[in-house]
C-alpha cells in the first residue's frame, strides 16, 4: 500500500512554515544563540532557537492540561500540515467535515515532551490541583485539538524518536488501522538537556559542523516538524491536491553496543539502511540524495559516512546536511529531515548545506555547497539515537 | 501482516515489597542505574528464567524490546535541574546525565541480552505499557523481528509535581511466534492484543458518554463479551469510557497511578485467570487502549 505525503508544517529557527523552511534551506545561513534562559548555567548554553517572533503564544493550556512550548510547536506545525493537505484550516477547523476522525491517528516523536514546561515548575512552583500532567502529551495535544480519534501514539526514542515514529504512522496505514496520520516530532528548549550534554562535553562552542575536520560536538535546535501521510487510495478519493512524495521504506535496528556512543563498525546502521533500501524496493542507484543524521560529533560522523560509502558505493549520491543549518533537533530530527526530504523531491533540486570548514578526510562525503538537481527517485533519511536506536526511512517520488 | 504471538512469560516487580538490585541484578554494575531502569532488568531477568530456552536461538538481529515508560525520568529530571540551577551543569554526575533522555531507561536491556532488531520507547500518557505490547506485535509482524520483550517501567514523578498516586516497579512479557514455541516444546501463558483509540475530553458529559460509547462499539466487537477490567481515574474521559463499560459488560474498576504501569499489571495478573479479560484504561489527556488476554494457548 502507498502512503502518501499529503500535507507539511513545520516550525524551526528559520521560522514558522514551509515556505520559509524551504527558503532557509535554500540561504544556508543560520547561527545558534544563547538561550533565553538565566538559568541555563553551563559552558556553552546554545541553541538554534524558533525565533521570538515565530514562538506560539497560546494555547496555555488544552482541556486542563498545562502545556509547555512542544506542545504549542506541534500544534501550530499540525495546523499548517493539515490546511495543507485541505483537511481542516482555521483556528476552529477539524477533521469531521473531511475524514472519519476514527480513521486518523497521530504519532509524535519527542525526546524531551513539555520538559521546558515541568522546569519553569522547579523555579516557580507547579500549579496547584491534583492532576498529574504527563510530559509527553504532544500527540494527545493534537488528537485533542483537531479531534483526531484514532491510535494516539507519543514515541521517545531519543533522537530517532520521529523517525521511529513516522515509520509507525506508515505501519498504521499499512496494516489497516488508519486513513491519515497526523505524524512527526517536536522538540522545545529544555535546561536539562542541554546541561546533561554539556556535562558529557558534546556541544561545538561555534554552531553545528557536521563532517568538518574542526568539529567539536552538536549544537541542539528548536522544531516541529509535522506531516500528513495517508493512503493512495483515501487521498484519491477524497481528491488529495498535494502529493509531495511517497514514504516508501523504513529500516530499524538497535546496535545494543553503548549506552551514548555508536557501534564503531556501523553494522546495525548498515542493516537499517539496506531494510529501508529493500522495503521501498528500490536499488542504491535509485537514492539521489541522503539527509544524513550528521550530528558534527566526532565519531557519529565517522561511522555514518563509511557506512554511506559501503552501503551507496564511493561514488554515492550528495549529502544535505540539515542540522548545520537548524542545529539538532533531537526527537524532532528525524521529521524535520524527512520534511527536507519530501520538499528535495517535490522541488526536483537538493539545496545546498551551509558551507562547512575544510572536510574531514575521514568522511569522505558530497556536500554540494551550491544548488544541484535531484538525480534518482529517492531520498534516504537517516536518524539516530543514545541507545544506538537506528531508524532510516526511504522518500520516493509520488507515483514512482 | 499477521504473526500469531503468545506470551511465554510474564514478570512484575514491585517494590513495596522490598528490592534490592544486588540481588536481583548482581553485586555489581547496578549501582548508578536509575531505579525504573533496575526494576525494568529485574523483571525481564526473571521472566527470561521462566520463558526457558526460547532466547538462546533467535538471532540478535531478530531479538527485539518495546517499553513503555512515563515518569521514570521525573524524579531525576528534577534533581538534575536543582543541580544545574544551584551549581551549574559541571556538577552533574556523568554516570546519569545519559538519562536526561528517557529512552535510556531501557537501552541497558538491550546491551545486555544483544537485543538487535528494535528497541522502542513510547511514553503515551498511561497507554504506554499496553501500546509497548501493540507496536512491538505490529513490528514482529511486519518481519523486524521474531522475539519481543514488552513491557513497562515506572518509578513516582518527582514530589514538586503536580498530581498523586505514583507508580513503582516494571512489567515485562516475553512474546514469540506460536510456532516457534511449539517446535521447541515451550509452554504459552497465554496472548495479549492490544487495540488503541483516542477520546476527545473536550465536550459536555453527555456527549463525551456517547462518544465512549461509539468508541467502544467496534472494541467490544471485537473482544466478546468479557470481564473488563478497567484501570480509569476520575477525570471526564477515566468517567465516560467506565461509564459506557459498567453499561455493557461485566466491569471491575481499579484505580490508575500516575503512569503506565498498572495497566500492564492487569495484564501480566489476567494471563494467569481461568478466562478471557478485557483490560481497558484512558487517561485524562485523551488516549486509550485495551488489552484483550486469553490465557492458555498450547
Amino acid at each position: 500500500m502507498t502512503v502518501l505525503i499529503t500535507g507539511l508544517g513545520v516550525l524551526s529557527c528559520t521560522g514558522a512554515g514551509t515556505d520559509a523552511f524551504w527558503a532557509g534551506m535554500r540561504a544556508a545561513r543560520s547561527a545558534p544563540r544563547r538561550a533565553a534562559d538565566p538559568h541555563a548555567d553551563m559552558e556553552h548554553p546554545l541553541m538554534y532557537s524558533v525565533p521570538d517572533a515565530d514562538v506560539p503564544a497560546d494555547p496555555a493550556e488544552c482541556d486542563g492540561l498545562p502545556l509547555g512550548d512542544a506542545s504549542r510547536y506541534a500544534l501550530a506545525a499540525a495546523a499548517e500540515a493539515l490546511a495543507d493537505a485541505g483537511l481542516g484550516a482555521g483556528p476552529d477547523a477539524t477533521l469531521d467535515a473531511v475524514a472519519d476522525p476514527s480513521r486518523v491517528a497521530v504519532v509524535v516523536g519527542t525526546g524531551m515532551g513539555d520538559s521546558g514546561l515541568h522546569e519553569r515548575w522547579h523555579l516557580d512552583g507547579a500549579p496547584p490541583g491534583t492532576r498529574w500532567a504527563p510530559v509527553f502529551s504532544p500527540a494527545a495535544v493534537i488528537g485533542a485539538r483537531f479531534g483526531a480519534s484514532g491510535a494516539n501514539t507519543s514515541v521517545s526514542n531519543a533522537c530517532a524518536a520521529s523517525g521511529f515514529g513516522l515509520s509507525i504512522a506508515a505501519d498504521l496505514i499499512r496494516s489497516g488501522e488508519a486513513d491519515v496520520v497526523i505524524a512527526g516530532g517536536v522538540e522545545a528548549y529544555s535546561r536539562v538537556a542541554l546541561g546533561c550534554f554539556n556535562r558529557l562535553g558534546a556541544i561545538d562552542p561555534l554552531r553545528c559542523r557536521p563532517f568538518d575536520r574542526e568539529r567539536a560536538g552538536t549544537v541542539f535546535g528548536e522544531g516541529a516538524a509535522i506531516l500528513v501521510l495517508e493512503s493512495a487510495e483515501h487521498a484519491e478519493a477524497r481528491g488529495a491536491a498535494k502529493r509531495y512524495a511517497a514514504l516508501a521504506g523504513a529500516g530499524w535496528s538497535c546496535d545494543a553496543y553503548h549506552s551514548t556512543a555508536p557501534e564503531p563498525g556501523g553494522g546495525q546502521i548498515a542493516r537499517a539502511m539496506r531494510q529501508a533500501l529493500d522495503d521501498a524496493g528500490i536499488k542504491p542507484a535509485d537514492v539521489g540524495a541522503v539527509i544524513p543524521h550528521g550530528t558534527g560529533t566526532q565519531l557519529n560522523d565517522v561511522v555514518e559516512s563509511g557506512v554511506l560509502t559501503e552501503v551507496l558505493g564511493p561514488e554515492g549520491p550528495p549529502l544535505y546536511s540539515l542540522k548545520a543549518l537548524v542545529g539538532h533537533t533531537g526527537g524532532a530530527a528525524g521529521a524535520l529531515a524527512a520534511l527536507a526530504g519530501a520538499l528535495i523531491i517535490a522541488n526536483r533540486q537538493i539545496p545546498p548545506s551551509v558551507p562547512r570548514g575544510e572536510p574531514d578526510p575521514r568522511c569522505p562525503v558530497l556536500l554540494p555547497d551550491a544548488p544541484v538537481p535531484l538525480e534518482g527517485s529517492s531520498v534516504l533519511v537517516n536518524a539516530y539515537a543514545f541507545g544506538g536506536n537506528n531508524v532510516s526511512l526511504v522518500l520516493q517520488e509520488a507515483g514512482s | 501482516m499477521s504473526v500469531d504471538l503468545v506470551v511465554t512469560a510474564a514478570a512484575v516487580v514491585d517494590p513495596e515489597g522490598g528490592f534490592d538490585h544486588r540481588t536481583e541484578l548482581g553485586p555489581r554494575g547496578y549501582k548508578y542505574l536509575p531505579t525504573a531502569s533496575q526494576y525494568l532488568l529485574a523483571a525481564v531477568k526473571r521472566a527470561l528464567a521462566a520463558a526457558g530456552e526460547g532466547l538462546a536461538s533467535v538471532p540478535e538481529d531478530a531479538r527485539a524490546a518495546a517499553v513503555g515508560t512515563n515518569c521514570a525520568a521525573s524524579a531525576l529530571h528534577a534533581r538534575m535541574d536543582r543541580t544545574i540551577i544551584d551549581a551549574g551543569a559541571g556538577d552533574l554526575s556523568p554516570a546519569t546525565a545519559p538519562y536526561f533522555s528517557i529512552n535510556l531507561f531501557g537501552s541497558r536491556l538491550a546491551t545486555e541480552h544483544a537485543l538487535k532488531g528494535f528497541n522502542l520507547t513510547l511514553t503515551s500518557p498511561r497507554v504506554a505499557g499496553l501500546e509497548a505490547v501493540q507496536a512491538g506485535s505490529r513490528s514482529v509482524a511486519l518481519g523486524r523481528a521474531s522475539w519481543l520483550v514488552a513491557g513497562a517501567a515506572e518509578e513516582p514523578p518527582d514530589p514538586g509535581e503536580p498530581g498523586d498516586g505514583g507508580e513503582a516497579g516494571a512489567v515485562a512479557l516475553v512474546l514469540e511466534p506460536a510456532g516457534a514455541v511449539a517446535a521447541r516444546g515451550g509452554h504459552a501463558l497465554g496472548r495479549c492484543a492490544v487495540r488503541t483509540a483516542f477520546l476527545p475530553p473536550a465536550g459536555p458529559p453527555d456527549e463525551l458518554a456517547r462518544r465512549a460509547e461509539r468508541l467502544l462499539e467496534p472494541v467490544l466487537g471485537w473482544s466478546g463479551r468479557v470481564p473488563v477490567r478497567a484501570v480509569v481515574d476520575s477525570s471526564p474521559v477515566g468517567t465516560a469510557l467506565a461509564g459506557a463499560l459498567s453499561a455493557r459488560a461485566e466491569m471491575t474498576e481499579v484505580p490508575a497511578g500516575a503512569g503506565c504501569l498498572r495497566p500492564a499489571a492487569e495484564v501480566a495478573a489476567a494471563l494467569t485467570w481461568d478466562g478471557p479479560t478485557l483490560v481497558a484504561t484512558a487517561a485524562a489527556e485523551g488516549n486509550v487502549a485495551f488489552a484483550l488476554v486469553t490465557p492458555g494457548g498450547n
